[in-house]
């Protein structure tokens, strides 16, 4: 096998990505592999790491949508809303960028080390710390200003509060980037920070349309692409699955909720988790899979 | 001159016989006491020289040489102090021997010459039972005699008593019943459904129960209230249960009165204390547990080495101790009920606390339960705080314990004289189930996209099995199957 090959590029480097250098605290030197010329002017698609099934399906949606109309999509390789951008990127067979806190070579974390041999080889991984460097806390929110200096717009999917990805955010709004948020279950902490961003005035994102108007409004697309706006999905007959759909639940929320006893909510939930239209989260709520 | 009485010394939940000889002959004065007894036996010279001469009789100015035989065999404990009063005083003919003939003694003596009841009554019992001799002792012998049933009882709370010559044995008659002290109810609970429908099943079948949730959410309070929906004993399981008490040296009146044990050691407990072993070799909380229910709070802060050392007896119902000088075994067929947080900092998932871990802390904290304890667990489930309103509403009707009891009680009938459910397995419990072709498929389907290993497989049709005795249906269907499989799929984490 073919050895990847990374490289180095410097501040005044012609390489070096001209969204970057713009900021106001770019990093001296960018270690990385793959292809340099993908740091060009990209979407960020970032989001938390403990994400609910809705979070990694709006990242997946919309980080796939945009790759699929040729924008660069740019995430930090972290778990969660992150690797679910990346791969959807990967899926739809546009390009991908991956920003790390730790060196550019070192798989982390464990879990996303498949992945990023994938984007080593064939899309970019990269990183503002030298060969090797092994994962620090402070590095990650430093990597956070890399991922809002090469892109024209970020889009935060699930943010809680605080948190990284509202420090991200943050970064892009200080480099006059645009931040675009999915909206959330005003109840679901995990959505208390979009929700907050839509608030201060960033622009919601809710279907690929409104994605579409917003990566135009920055430059991307020319207009040339299309958007499907979701409205073809099947409508949602189980009272179960239109009562998850906005708020995940637990068994005993759902039985008061539908005024069922507890025993046939129980056995029903475990049928439309075996049908494969309810997940279970870590944390015992349920959730619809899809929330369209 | 020389005598014999027959007493036992224990092992595990058996008395083995053993025989107390005594040779008073003229020599130097002496008292010595061969035949492997421990600390407590050698101290039994001092205990009985003064009680004997308190209760005015006469110890022999002479040598006196008692001999434990099964001389190999070891013997420890203060039983013997009787016995061996009882020889040597049998041998100085100052008692007649129709007093012990025929009998089995056992008795502690206090220095002012009366006679303790001794750890383990209820084994010296049974073994008199089997050997269908006597039981001489103290008051207590006659209560453990009456457990037993037909065994006669020689009663001696005092040594002057044995000086009125003969001793009449008496079939003894005693009730036993226990005050019924409070119990906490279930009605004081709110909310909490589905933990409470787990809770029941778990009372119908005794399937292990897994509560996880963030702290102050009710997963003790649950707990300690499944004491209250346990069904009776019955008449097998309450001696069994009351001998291993006995043994133990606790109370064990509750269980003749077929309460359940209820055992909730801390999660500072030793090994040895939770799976039983000492010198000799001593029940643990398993085997007090047996029949009822081991509660362990806060099971991920328990050592690891002490839960995994729980996998044997959880699925073989026994526990095997084997030391230098042999094997003991205890019953240990108890249901499993752990509460703990799902993270660290407690507070995985909860809807107002954020939580402050992260995943490798998480992972580190659920990997010390370890997948194959997980796998013997059959249900678990998520314990949230409820919301505040709901606690402080007083129209909300929560069902009382006696309610849900008489549901359990009635699913034990329509089990009927099948055997315990959590002892089936492979085709006997395919027969119990009678699975209909569906709740078969449904099965098949969960275990392939689930991973099922094979015991989780036979542990969900248990469940399963179990709720369709709640349900009273004779064949398991696939609502069944499918209540069964959502409590053990539900990830701990």
């Amino acid at each position: 096998m073919k050895a990847i090959e990374k490289w180095e590029i410097v501040l005044n480097d012609d390489l070096y990505p001209e969204l970057l250098r713009q900021t106001s605290d770019p990093p001296e030197r960018l270690y990385g592999f793959g292809d340099p010329g993908l740091l060009g002017p990209a979407l960020a698609v970032i989001g938390a790491r403990k994400a609910t099934p809705y979070g990694l399906t709006c990242a997946s949606r919309f980080a796939g949508w945009a790759a699929s109309n040729g924008v660069t999509i740019v995430s930090g390789g972290a778990i969660g809303c992150d690797m679910a951008a990346h791969n959807a990127a990967l899926i739809s067979e546009g390009e991908t960028v991956a920003v790390l806190g730790c060196g550019a070579d070192v798989d982390y974390p464990q879990q996303a080390s498949t992945l990023l041999a994938g984007l080593r080889r064939s899309h970019a991984v990269v990183s503002e710390v030298p060969w090797g460097t092994p994962p620090q806390r402070w590095a990650f929110s430093r990597r956070n200003r890399i991922i809002a200096g090469l892109s024209l717009a970020v889009l935060v999917v699930e943010a809680g509060l605080p948190s990284g990805t509202f420090g991200t955010a943050d970064h892009a709004l200080a480099a006059g980037r645009d931040v675009l948020a999915v909206p959330g279950s005003i109840f679901a902490p995990e959505c208390k920070g979009s929700n907050r961003l839509i608030a201060q005035g960033c622009s919601p994102v809710t279907c690929e349309s409104e994605l579409r108007d917003a990566l135009i409004s920055v430059g991307f697309l020319l207009g040339s692409a299309t958007a499907d706006d979701g409205s073809s999905s099947a409508p949602l007959s189980d009272p179960i699955l239109i009562a998850l759909r906005s708020n995940p639940m637990r068994p005993d929320d759902l039985a008061f909720h539908l005024r069922q006893d507890i025993v046939s909510i129980g056995r029903a939930l475990t049928r439309l988790e075996l049908q494969g239209a309810l997940v279970r989260m870590r944390d015992g709520r349920y959730s619809v899979r899809k929330p369209e | 001159m020389q005598a014999t009485v027959m007493t036992a010394t224990l092992r595990g939940v058996d008395a083995l016989p053993v025989e107390v000889q005594a040779d008073v002959t003229s020599g130097l004065p002496m008292f010595g006491i061969v035949g492997l007894g421990d600390a407590a036996v050698q101290e039994a010279k001092e205990r009985v020289r003064s009680a004997v001469r308190a209760a005015g009789l006469e110890f022999p100015n002479a040598r006196v040489i008692i001999n434990l035989a099964p001389a190999p065999l070891r013997k420890h404990g203060t039983g013997f102090d009787l016995p061996i009063a009882l020889a040597i005083l049998a041998a100085t003919r100052q008692i007649p021997s129709s007093v012990i003939e025929g009998s089995t003694a056992v008795g502690e003596l206090a220095l002012d010459g009366s006679v303790r009841a001794v750890p383990g009554m209820l084994a010296h019992a049974y073994a008199a039972s089997r050997s269908g001799l006597d039981l001489l002792g103290p008051s207590a012998a006659m209560s453990a005699a009456a457990v037993v049933g037909c065994v006669r009882c020689r009663v001696v709370d005092h040594v002057t008593t044995l000086r009125q010559g003969e001793i009449d044995p008496r079939y003894p008659c005693c009730d036993v019943s226990v005050e019924p002290h409070g119990r906490p109810d279930l009605a004081d609970v709110a909310g909490h459904h589905a933990a409470k429908r787990a809770l029941e099943i778990a009372a119908a079948g005794g399937h292990n129960l897994l509560l996880v949730g963030p702290p102050g959410s009710g997963k003790t309070m649950l707990a300690r209230r499944l004491g209250g929906i346990l069904p009776p004993l019955n008449d097998d399981e309450r001696m069994t249960t009351a001998l291993v008490h006995s043994v133990a040296g606790i109370d064990e009146r509750p269980a003749l009165a077929g309460i359940r044990p209820f055992r909730a050691p801390h999660h500072s407990t030793s090994t040895v204390g939770l799976i039983g072993g000492g010198t000799p070799p001593r029940p643990g909380e398993v085997s007090l547990a047996h029949n009822g229910v081991l509660f362990l709070d806060e099971l991920a802060e328990f050592g690891p080495a002490t839960l995994q050392a729980m996998r044997q007896p959880m699925e073989d119902g026994t526990i095997s101790l084997v030391r230098a000088d042999g094997r003991v075994r205890y019953p240990a067929a108890f249901t499993l009920i752990g509460a703990m947080n799902p993270c660290p900092c407690g507070y995985l998932g909860d809807a107002e606390h954020r939580c402050t871990c992260s995943q490798p802390m998480i992972d580190r904290y659920t990997a010390r339960i370890g997948g194959p304890l997980l796998d013997r667990i059959d249900m678990r489930i998520r314990v949230d705080r409820i919301d505040p309103g709901k606690i402080l509403r007083e129209d909300c009707e929560e069902e009382p314990s006696a309610e849900i009891a008489q549901r359990v009680i009635s699913a034990i009938a329509f089990a009927g004289s099948r055997p315990p459910t959590r002892t089936l397995s492979g085709a006997r419990l395919l027969e119990a189930c009678r699975p209909q072709r569906a709740a078969r498929s449904t099965l098949e389907t969960l275990a392939r996209t689930v991973g099922m290993s094979g015991r989780a497989v036979t542990r969900t049709l248990r469940v399963a099995r179990t709720i369709a005795d709640l349900d009273a249906q004779d064949s398991v269907c696939c609502d069944h199957i499918l209540e069964a499989a959502g409590y053990r799929m539900s990830d701990v984490r």
